[in-house]
């Protein structure tokens, strides 16, 4: 029986192995890049002939890393919660509540999110030109809230749908009224749900690019993917093993808290599908 | 009571609506008002021109390249991607040694930000010091560098597949969710009846997983027609405005060329083309529902 199971698996890896291949070869690219002393980086070799930790700390300051990773963390923290402060209530009147124009709102979520930031990039920065808030983070941090809305309701609705009424009905039975029951025996049910979409939302702000390029002008206010991109965009010279050291920096945290929490996205959007 | 009951689903949703709307309809009415007049280098409205801006795009060579361009880009990664994926999650699904491993592996592309995968991607392909060359070259597949993004029949492949790449996670996400709403006795029941393996996959695994797919393509064909970063880092549409499709070529009018009005008819279009595909999706997925 074991034996069988270990066969299998070989066939299964071997399937998976050119998929695997690739998926693992850009981080090889960049941890093998950014640990490469800055003399053989253009040299085509594979491995570095010594380890080059310390690229991480001259990148640092060379790539002014600190400053974009405080802007990267702002802007993601504070849209994650402004999206979720407005979803939550949302998803649970969609729960829990028939009402008028409970479809016409759910449609609607959906032209938000089939129109991308690219296609009303033009009308946004115009938007943005009128209210004077260009180069502002907290502009783009709107911005980035109000596009995650559409995700995080649908996420949180397909998890609140699978929260037993019964709870809540005893509540009420015993004089608890609707916004209590809501804050004492609701939310604390649905803390997984939250958490869930809030992390995910906050790595679309984290990795967003088009609206971070269009509204952001200086160095100052540059986010991670800006900021590594103007490292390589319109210079004679680039630094790679500085880039690449900011691009594994600036991905690897991001990349286990996702290992992490997959599972609940095959989850969620499973549920958020059939539903 | 009842009173209150009537309108706090609508005090609930309120926020929500006025911030998605804020950020959808102010900026599609400026596109309309841009696209429907002459608008100076300084983004001043002048007078109203009717579709002499879509006429524009019409004559420029390079937006018909672009359209085409992202056609082809859109059906080859979203092509390639469900093609590569159904077997990754039919794999996926089996009981094996390693398994969550595996599902991290192949999930990973996904939570990296795809301006810094394409920015990987420009550093390995590089001609001279790339590390995919050297790789290559110590395989004994090539015997001397391919400049890989120096001219479009190299470089727009290789982007489609890096679009691949990125897009099976989601992809294969979605199919696993199919998989897993398939009952096990399905498989026992045809196995009984002497069903060989593919005879399965074709006759069960398949037309059950059928919306799942659908949804898929649909979802993958919005996004990936979108898709801006994966072009715009590697190679900014060139060289020469080779590889540029519709989303590139909007942000270089736009943005370079300083053409607001063109760009929102660029805008427009795409608008037209995403609520087509809109339309698909909203027939498929209620169609599924009302079967169940």
């Amino acid at each position: 029986m074991n034996s069988s199971k270990l066969r299998r698996s070989l066939v299964c890896w071997l399937v998976l192995s050119p998929i695997v291949v690739t998926a693992l070869f850009p981080f090889a690219v960049m941890l093998i890049t950014a640990l490469k002393p800055n003399t053989e980086v253009l040299t085509p070799t594979w491995w570095p002939s010594r380890v080059a930790w310390e690229n991480f700390q001259t990148m640092w300051t060379a790539t002014n890393f600190g400053n974009a990773l405080r802007n990267s963390l702002y802007v993601s923290v504070l849209a994650t919660l402004g999206s979720l402060i407005v979803s939550i209530p949302a998803a649970y009147a969609l729960t829990r509540f028939d009402f008028k124009g409970r479809e016409f709102y759910r449609q609607f979520l959906l032209v938000t999110q089939m129109l991308s930031p690219i296609v009303l990039v033009v009308g946004l920065f115009r938007l943005m030109v009128a209210l004077g808030v260009i180069d502002n983070i907290n502009a783009v941090t709107v911005v980035y809230a109000a596009f995650n809305i559409a995700f995080s309701v649908w996420m949180l609705q397909s998890y609140f749908a699978t929260i037993p009424l019964d709870l809540e009905e005893a509540a009420w039975m015993e004089g608890a009224g609707r916004a209590r029951t809501l804050v004492k025996v609701f939310l604390p049910l649905a803390v997984p749900a939250i958490v869930v979409t809030a992390i995910f939302t906050f790595i679309n702000a984290w990795n967003e690019f088009v609206i971070a390029l269009t509204l952001l002008r200086s160095q100052d206010s540059y986010t991670l993917p800006i900021q590594i991109f103007s490292l390589v965009s319109g210079r004679y010279t680039v630094e790679w093993h500085h880039v690449m050291a900011a691009t594994f920096a600036a991905t690897v945290p991001v990349a286990i808290a996702f290992a992490w929490l997959q599972r609940y996205l095959v989850r969620g959007l499973a549920l958020g599908a059939v539903k | 009571m009842a009173s209150t009951r009537v309108i706090a689903p609508y005090v609930l949703v309120l926020p929500s609506f006025v911030l998605a709307a804020l950020i959808v309809i102010w900026p599609v009415n400026e596109l309309a008002q841009l696209a429907s007049h002459s608008v100076n280098r300084f983004g001043q409205i002048r007078d109203f021109v009717g579709m002499a801006n879509f006429a524009a795009l019409l004559d420029d060579p390079n937006f018909i390249a672009s359209l085409w361009r992202t056609g082809i880009w859109t059906i080859g990664v979203v092509g390639g991607a469900i093609i590569c994926s159904v077997p990754v999650a039919l794999v996926l699904n089996e009981d094996f040694y390693g398994r969550d491993l595996a599902r991290v592996i192949v999930m990973l592309p996904w939570a990296v930000s795809l301006t810094m995968t394409a920015i990987v991607w420009r550093w390995a392909l590089s001609g001279e010091s790339g590390m995919l060359n050297s790789a290559l070259l110590e395989l004994g597949v090539i015997d001397q560098n391919i400049q890989w993004l120096a001219e479009a029949s190299t470089a727009f492949p290789m982007q489609i597949l890096i679009g691949i790449l990125v897009t099976i996670p989601f992809t294969v996400t979605i199919i696993l969710g199919g998989l897993s709403s398939i009952p096990d006795d399905l498989y026992e029941a045809a196995a009984l009846e002497g069903a060989g393996r593919w005879e399965q996959f074709r006759h069960i695994t398949l037309p059950l997983i059928a919306p799942f797919l659908n949804i898929a393509l649909v979802l993958n064909t919005i996004y990936v027609f979108n898709s801006f970063p994966i072009i715009w880092a590697m190679t900014q549409g060139g060289p020469a405005n080779s590889t540029d499709i519709l989303v590139t070529y909007l942000y270089k009018v736009g943005f370079r060329l300083g053409k607001l009005g063109e760009a929102s008819a660029v805008s427009l279009v795409m608008f037209g083309i995403l609520l087509v595909f809109t339309l698909i999706y909203v027939r498929l997925t209620t169609a599924k529902g009302a079967k169940i």
